[in-house]
């Protein structure tokens, strides 16, 4: 983002007076683009009848048109500055989650079971708080994963596996 | 009238049920288990736990879902009360009187009369959404897919006026949810569209994991960054839970206005528990002989919000039990949820289904029971929940969510999914984007697309269908004032401000 940031100042005499608008406005028109590449193979109107493609390829359009809208109100008008993204707590919870899916499905390594999984998605995201204690987070990580196993494998009796596919 | 009778009867004998009643328990107390945290609103709340109520049977898991969204919205109104920190738009009112009478020693009466003032908005409006219940039904008999298309376009627009912000950026998240609908295998020729020759997307993108994406994992996201917690609980001991003679002479007119506003208010699309209690705290203040006592701890100011979005909230039902329209967010998620159970909402389930129609109904007010019942009991254990600190509550909520989602499908693709529209989520909050309209589009999308495509048919290929048919006509109409009401700047300057507010 503040590459791109960077490059559309020095690309353009034009200010960006209002980031947000501006940025959103780029992403509104990429996905636009995108959705209408995407559905250059469908079929449009069939006589009066639409086709899988029409509403898709109607509604990017539209999508594209607002966005240059939105994208120009970022050049006209003053607006806030887009707020500092965090890195450390989304790239935690993010690897929290993609560990999580990865060792109940077994990719990469193999199927590690609810137990495990929900413990390490537990410690990792916590990892991501600055505040992190050791004792107390293995405490805690046991406790919501104990609750979880009970909510979701004896309340609610889906069948997940419990543990790791080479101890059974 | 007897019909009306009969019907409840009905109704209550499918609710009543040891199970049934079990579920509305279980999701009253679980929704404020989770509303009650601070940061995580009504339509956050219902995202997450959604999925624990897709292996039940549909009558079922629809009566806890409803149960989820009541917990919810009380569990936001203690935390509003007992933390300055409002969970949701909804509770932000509650906390301007609600936090100010904590202070001053008047926890349990705030809490009480909350409770009280839904228990009575909810008795009135149950009633209300069982008697408007079978004669709007009958209107959905003079709509073909040219007056559904125009139908849910003012749902939409109502969105998009309601929405914070931009007009034009909530048109265009209409717009990305529109379109991330229609990913998938179209439902006429069966072509994939927009897959990108990926066979996880050849179903679509299934919805829980936009919605606990957005609404989940984003707030999460965001919630992290302001870590750094100032909370302010109340720390003194809560006593005295019964409100005094006093308290409910003062607050009764309050509830009853309430009740009223919020009942109006939730059957209209867009926002409905949101404006309710807004409107209703504002006619509070107008009328009242002492306004300078709102604010500072009024009574009148917590018992008019808290009945109202209560109300709201079960009027809320009557557009999607009856037309299959969402009015909000919240009932957008139910849709979702009726759709994994095979249940296309909309006039017909009241005829086909008249259990489950009913039970719900009646499930409402057992709902509303049940949290006056659980929540005045458990108002300890509520506060005990508060001081949790953060940085061990949401690595508890990442846990669930990925749990959650992982257990519908029992698909990682899934937990992915999710994962990358949390990132969305937290991207598009940057930039100002509300993610409401997304998700109440993304659930209309193949609706919408559907009767726009048999009204296009019936009609030769000719748009103006939607012109030249009155009913069609007259709800684009209002879809078109009010947008433009919207724009003119006077209107905008003022709807910011009862946002700031």
């Amino acid at each position: 983002m503040a590459s791109g940031h960077r490059a559309g100042k020095a690309l353009n005499s034009l200010k960006i007076r209002a980031p947000r608008d501006f940025w959103g406005g780029v992403a509104l028109i990429a996905l636009a683009v995108i959705a209408f590449w995407a559905t250059r193979d469908l079929g449009g109107m069939q006589g009066v009848a639409f086709g899988p493609g029409t509403a898709p390829r109607l509604f990017s359009g539209l999508l594209g048109v607002i966005g240059c809208v939105v994208m120009a109100t970022g050049l006209l008008t003053d607006g806030p500055p887009i707020e500092k993204f965090a890195l450390r707590g989304p790239a935690f919870v993010l690897a929290a989650i993609v560990a999580f899916a990865a060792m109940m499905q077994g990719i990469v390594v193999p199927p590690l079971g609810l137990v495990l999984s929900a413990f390490a998605a537990f410690l990792i995201s916590i990892s991501g708080s600055r505040e992190m204690r050791w004792v107390e987070s293995l405490i805690a990580a046991a406790a919501m994963t104990t609750f979880c196993v009970v909510l979701f494998s004896y309340v609610l009796k889906l069948p997940f596996p419990l543990w790791p596919a080479f101890m059974l | 009238m007897f019909d009306l009778f009969h019907n409840l009867a009905l109704g209550f004998s499918v609710a009543a049920q040891p199970a049934n009643i079990g579920f509305c328990l279980l999701g009253a107390l679980v929704g404020t288990l989770v509303g009650v945290l601070p940061g995580i609103g009504t339509v956050a709340t219902v995202a997450m736990l959604l999925p624990i109520t897709f292996s039940l049977a549909p009558v079922g898991a629809l009566i806890m879902l409803a149960g989820i969204y009541y917990g919810a919205q009380y569990g936001g109104s203690t935390t509003s009360v007992l933390v300055n920190i409002p969970g949701e738009a909804t509770s932000v009112v509650t906390c301007l009187d609600g936090h100010q009478m904590a202070r001053q020693g008047r926890a349990g009466a705030a809490l009480s009369i909350a409770a009280i003032g839904s228990f009575i908005a909810g008795c009135v409006s149950t009633v209300l959404v069982a008697a408007l219940g079978e004669p709007l039904t009958k209107i959905a008999l003079w709509f073909g897919p040219a007056e559904y298309f125009s139908l849910m376009v003012l749902g939409l627009m109502f969105a998009v006026v309601l929405a914070h912000g931009s007009v034009l950026k909530a048109i265009a998240m209409i717009l990305t949810g529109l379109l991330l609908s229609m990913v998938g295998s179209d439902i006429e020729t069966g072509a994939g569209r927009m897959t990108f020759d990926w066979p996880e997307l050849s179903d679509g993108i299934g919805f829980a994991n936009v919605a606990m994406g957005v609404f989940g994992f984003a707030e999460i996201i965001r919630n992290l960054e302001v870590s750094k917690e100032s909370r302010d609980i109340v720390q003194s001991k809560i006593k005295g839970l019964m409100p005094t003679k006093k308290d409910l002479k003062d607050s009764s007119g309050a509830i009853a206005r309430g009740t009223i506003i919020g009942s109006i208010l939730g059957i209209l699309p867009g926002g409905g528990a949101v404006v309710a209690s807004f409107a209703a705290y504002t006619v509070e203040k107008r009328i009242s002989k002492h306004p300078e006592r709102f604010g500072k701890g009024a009574i009148e100011g917590v018992a008019a919000p808290e009945a109202a979005n209560n109300a709201a909230a079960q009027t809320s039902f009557i557009p999607l039990l009856t037309l299959g329209i969402p009015p909000n967010a919240v009932m957008a998620l139910m849709v979702g949820a009726m759709t994994i159970h095979g249940i296309v909402p909309g006039p017909q389930v009241m005829t086909k289904q008249p259990e489950l129609f009913w039970g719900m109904i009646a499930s409402m007010w057992l709902g509303n029971l049940m949290l006056v019942i659980i929540n005045l009991p458990l108002v300890g254990l509520w506060v005990s929940l508060l001081r949790v600190p953060y940085r061990l509550l949401f690595p508890s909520i990442v846990v669930f969510c990925c749990i959650g989602i992982y257990s519908i499908n029992n698909s990682a693709t899934d937990v992915l999914i999710a994962a990358a529209f949390g990132l969305v989520g937290y991207w598009l909050t940057k930039h100002e984007f509300e993610p409401a309209p997304l998700v109440l589009a993304f659930v209309l999308g193949p609706l919408m697309e559907e009767n726009l495509r048999r009204a296009m048919l019936i009609a030769r290929g000719d748009p103006s269908v939607f012109v030249t048919r009155p009913i069609s006509a007259g709800l684009l109409f209002v879809a078109v004032a009010m947008l433009t009401l919207a724009m003119l700047p006077l209107i905008r300057r003022r709807r910011d401000e009862v946002f700031v507010e």
